[in-house]
Order: structure tokens, then C-alpha cells, then sequence
């Protein structure tokens, strides 16, 4: 049979891509193959064989005249066949601009689109958390002062609790 | 004992400033503002004294490839040499690359199986810098990066592991199926394509959303185990199984590591993975840590580098046997005091 990417020589090779719980197969040739592994050893999809990458998304890549959905980030004028072609984002604003588009791409990538680990520590949240914990830090430090250990220990209890949530966060 | 088969931890974040298009390669100004802001950033956290800063326009290709076999930054720096550049913490083993893929790439590598340090001093440096500028980030989407595969914690845990045994038994395909059950990816460091020389491979974590830090370290650490487990008990079957050829394997891998006047690259794959094995095993009088050690330094860059020559076929295998010997004198020395 032909090498699905190509389309030119004959397939050796049997590719199965895992995508969340499916798996899909593509047959390649020795050439595309070795393409295939030079660009895994990046890490990343960016210059993947377009048939492994309709793989991965589970839709078929568009054909060269197919409309994309004329979306265009306002600050860097990407647009949606750009970042399809090159599977890179050109800016920050990117991902509003294109939210929609990715929320199926993130799925398939990595089984879920909510983000739950660290935030940067200027966020409001962040922030919010700081403000709390100097807070404790002086009704602690005053506790200490007036000898109300006992106040002094639910405090320090409460300071720990906040920064083992800072740590998950 | 894991440090046994695994070699070393790496995590790396990707982060990327609010303002900035992603790709600087083309523009010099903004990508010189990358690395000034950032530079800024680290003095006032009141840590810019532990970092030197390199400019890939300012080094060699050789000096630049010495610094890849180091592991200190990754090949994808040298694409846009023009505007890369990296900071680099040599005691704290961290180094931030710029101008990479996405603006910052902070990574920390730490020997044996510990990503939790290796984590801990990213984390270090990422807050250090998140208290004085403004991060790319999304409440849903987490850390904006380049590409999307690394969007949400933009993080990559990564094992260095030696697999002789389930290399040799061909165990490599399913072990292969079992990572990728969990989210994570397995290849080879060395060698093109599906070679894996010196057997030593790369274990990290594709899935980067959804999941907090806490738990990619957990997977990546569970499966790290799990993989030591299956290569140790392979090792018993080879010695239970056919042990003369085994160890015959290990001592004539010594004896061309202690001996030999020439030893080309992939030869000395092919003799540090089994001597390796038998140090692992107890079977040779040398630490592991001092073949590891080794790997990195007989690579070609970091050959010329030491002899400051521009070395090349048997020159470089004779540059090389003599760093290996040298190198396995003063080891096994040491163990006999």
C-alpha cells in the first residue's frame, strides 16, 4: 500500500498514535518515517507529518482552497491556517483569539482543558493569599508578644495550611 | 538504589512575557529586551550574582555544541543563534535559555532519580522572576507557550535512564505502550532515530494541562520505579540465563575502557553501556557517578574544548581513550583507599 503522507512510495512502516483513550493508524514509508522520528525528537508537533497530525486531532487537515473560520488575532494578525500549517502560536493574545479553535486540539493533546497547577505569583489569587498570610504573620508574631501560645499555634496551623495550598496551586 | 539505572532528573517551565510575540527570531530588539528584562528581573530578587550570561552569537559552534552535550541547553537554542542566549547557574545547575522556543526555558538538572529538587529549584527561579513581570497566563489555559503541546503548567519532567537489558531482551515497543498509557514518552538520547546508543533514554511527560506539577513529578517518578524494577529484573535473568556471556560482555567492555589507545564514539556507546551495567551490579571497582560523568565528557565538542584543538577521526578517538583512562585510574584509585 502508499505511505499515507506522501502518497508516492510504498509504506513499511505501521505507526499507531494513541489520542486520549483511541488509537489510530498510519502507514509510512522509510523516508517519511525518518521524518516522522526527527520531528518526535523535538518533543514537540510543531512540523508534524500532516497525516499523523489529522491523527492526533482527530479531524482530517484541511485541504490546501479550505476556508478557515477568517478568525485573525488582533495583535499579531496570525491567522487560523497559519497556526494549523505550523501548529505554533504567533502571540499571548493568540490563544484568546483562537479559544474556540483550540479547546478540541487541548482536549486531544491533553485530555482535559482547565488549567490546575502553579500561578504566577502577581495574579490577584496570588496576591489575595499574600496579603492573608503577612495578616497572620503579625497576629501570630503578636500572640507570641503577649504570651498566648495557644493563639499563637492555630495561627501558625492556619499559615501552614495556606502555604501547603500555594504549593498545589 | 534507582540512581543505579537512572542517570539524572531534568524539569523544565516555559514561560513567556505578556507583551512579546512569541517568535523573536527575526526581531533583534524585542528578543534584546527579552534578555534584558529578564536580567533585570534576577537583580532584583538580589540573585543575579549566581548567573553568567552567554549570547550564542558570541560562542563558538563548538563552544555552543559543548554546552548541548552538557546538557545545560538544547539543540532548538542554536536555531536562531542570532538572538539566543542563556543564563547559566553552575552551582545550582540550573540554566534559563532565551529566546528558545517560547521566551524563557528554565531548567534544572539533578543526578540520580530526584525531581523533586530538580523541581524545587525551577520553581525557585520562576517565582523569583513571577513577583517582577508579567507572565503570559491564563485563568483556564495556565502558562501561554509557543506551542500548545506545553501550554498549562509548561512543564516537562524528564528521567535520563540506562536500559541495557530491556533494549537487549526487545522489550523497548511495549515499554514504549505502557508510558504512553500514562501520558508520557520514551526515546533515545543518543544516536539518530530509533538507535538509542549507550541504551540510554529519555522518559518525560507529554501531557502538560490539567494536571498540577505535583502530579506530572508523581507519574513521571512512579513509571521511573517501575522501569528500574522490570531493567533489574531482567538483569537477574541474564545472569541466571547466560551469565558467562553476560559477564564476558561487562569485563571485555573494561577491559577497552582501561586500556584502549583509540575509541571511536560508538564504540565507546557500546562499552560504557555494559560497563556501566557492571558497575551498577557491583561486578566493577567504579562508581556509576564517574561513568556518568564520563558520558558528557568524551562527547566531540566537549573533547576539543579540553584540548583546545580542533579534533577529528582517529585524533578525537585518541583524545578520547585517554580522558576514559585517566578518568577510570583516578575512580578506581578512589575505591581502593
Amino acid at each position: 500500500m502508499l505511505c499515507e503522507e506522501c502518497k508516492t512510495n510504498e509504506a513499511c512502516y505501521t505507526v499507531s498514535v494513541m489520542a486520549g483513550d483511541e488509537m489510530t493508524t498510519r502507514h509510512l514509508c522509510a523516508e517519511c518515517m525518518a521524518k516522522m522520528n526527527a520531528n518526535f525528537a523535538g518533543g514537540n508537533i510543531r512540523n508534524l507529518l500532516s497525516s499523523i497530525l489529522s491523527a492526533i486531532t482527530g479531524t482530517e487537515t484541511p485541504a490546501p482552497q479550505e476556508e478557515d473560520s477568517g478568525v485573525v488575532c488582533p495583535r499579531c494578525q496570525t491567522t487560523q491556517s497559519q497556526f494549523t500549517r505550523t501548529g505554533r502560536l504567533g502571540c499571548p493574545a493568540c490563544y484568546e483569539a483562537f479559544r474556540e479553535q483550540l479547546q478540541p486540539m487541548l482536549l486531544q493533546i491533553h485530555g482535559r482543558v482547565q488549567h490546575a497547577g502553579r500561578q504566577p505569583l502577581t495574579t490577584e489569587d496570588a496576591q489575595r493569599t499574600r496579603s492573608r498570610q503577612e495578616a497572620l504573620t503579625r497576629q501570630m508574631e503578636q500572640a507570641v508578644a503577649l504570651e498566648d501560645f495557644e493563639t499563637a499555634a492555630r495561627l501558625r496551623d492556619q499559615l501552614r495550611a495556606l502555604a501547603g495550598q500555594k504549593e498545589d496551586a | 538504589m534507582e540512581d543505579q539505572i537512572v542517570l539524572s532528573s531534568r524539569v523544565r517551565l516555559a514561560r513567556n512575557y505578556e507583551d512579546l510575540p512569541f517568535d523573536l527570531s527575526q526581531h533583534l530588539d524585542e528578543a534584546d529586551a527579552c534578555i534584558n528584562r529578564t536580567m533585570n528581573a534576577l537583580a532584583l530578587a538580589g540573585v543575579q550574582e549566581r548567573y553568567q550570561l552567554l549570547r550564542m552569537c558570541d560562542l563558538t559552534e563548538n563552544q555552543r555544541q559543548a554546552l548541548v552535550d552538557d546538557h545545560r541547553i538544547s539543540c532548538d537554542l542554536l536555531r536562531a543563534p542570532q538572538t539566543a542566549a542563556v543564563l547559566l547557574d553552575d552551582e545550582h545547575d540550573v540554566s534559563i535559555m532565551m529566546n528558545e522556543e517560547d521566551h524563557l526555558r528554565i531548567q534544572a538538572v539533578h543526578p540520580g532519580m530526584d525531581l523533586l529538587s530538580a523541581a524545587a529549584s525551577c520553581f525557585r527561579v520562576d517565582d523569583a522572576l513571577s513577583r517582577q513581570v508579567a507572565f503570559a497566563y491564563d485563568k483556564q489555559l495556565g502558562y501561554l507557550t509557543s506551542c500548545p503541546t506545553n501550554t498549562g503548567t509548561g512543564m516537562r519532567a524528564s528521567l535520563m535512564i540506562h536500559l541495557p537489558m530491556l533494549t537487549h531482551y526487545k522489550q523497548m515497543g511495549s515499554v514504549g505502550q505502557i508510558v504512553a498509557k500514562v501520558g508520557l514518552t520514551i526515546r533515545g538520547v543518543y544516536g539518530e532515530g530509533a538507535e538509542a546508543l549507550g541504551h540510554v533514554y529519555m522518559v518525560s511527560n507529554q501531557v502538560t494541562l490539567g494536571r498540577t506539577e505535583q502530579e506530572i513529578i508523581s507519574t513521571v517518578t512512579a513509571v521511573g520505579h517501575q522501569l528500574c524494577d522490570m531493567e533489574r529484573a531482567l538483569r537477574q535473568k541474564a545472569m541466571e540465563e547466560r551469565r558467562a556471556q553476560t559477564e564476558d560482555t561487562i569485563y571485555r567492555g573494561w577491559g577497552v575502557m582501561r586500556w584502549a589507545h583509540l575509541l571511536p564514539l560508538n564504540e565507546f556507546f557500546k562499552v560504557w553501556s555494559a560497563v556501566r551495567m557492571g558497575a551498577a551490579m557491583e561486578l566493577l571497582p567504579v562508581p556509576v557517578k564517574a561513568l556518568d560523568e564520563l558520558l558528557d565528557q568524551v562527547q566531540d565538542a566537549n573533547l576539543r574544548a579540553m584540548t583546545e584543538r580542533s579534533l577529528q577521526g582517529d585524533a578525537l578517538s585518541e583524545a578520547r581513550a585517554q580522558v576514559v583512562r585517566r578518568s577510570l585510574r583516578r575512580a578506581v584509585h578512589k575505591e581502593g583507599d
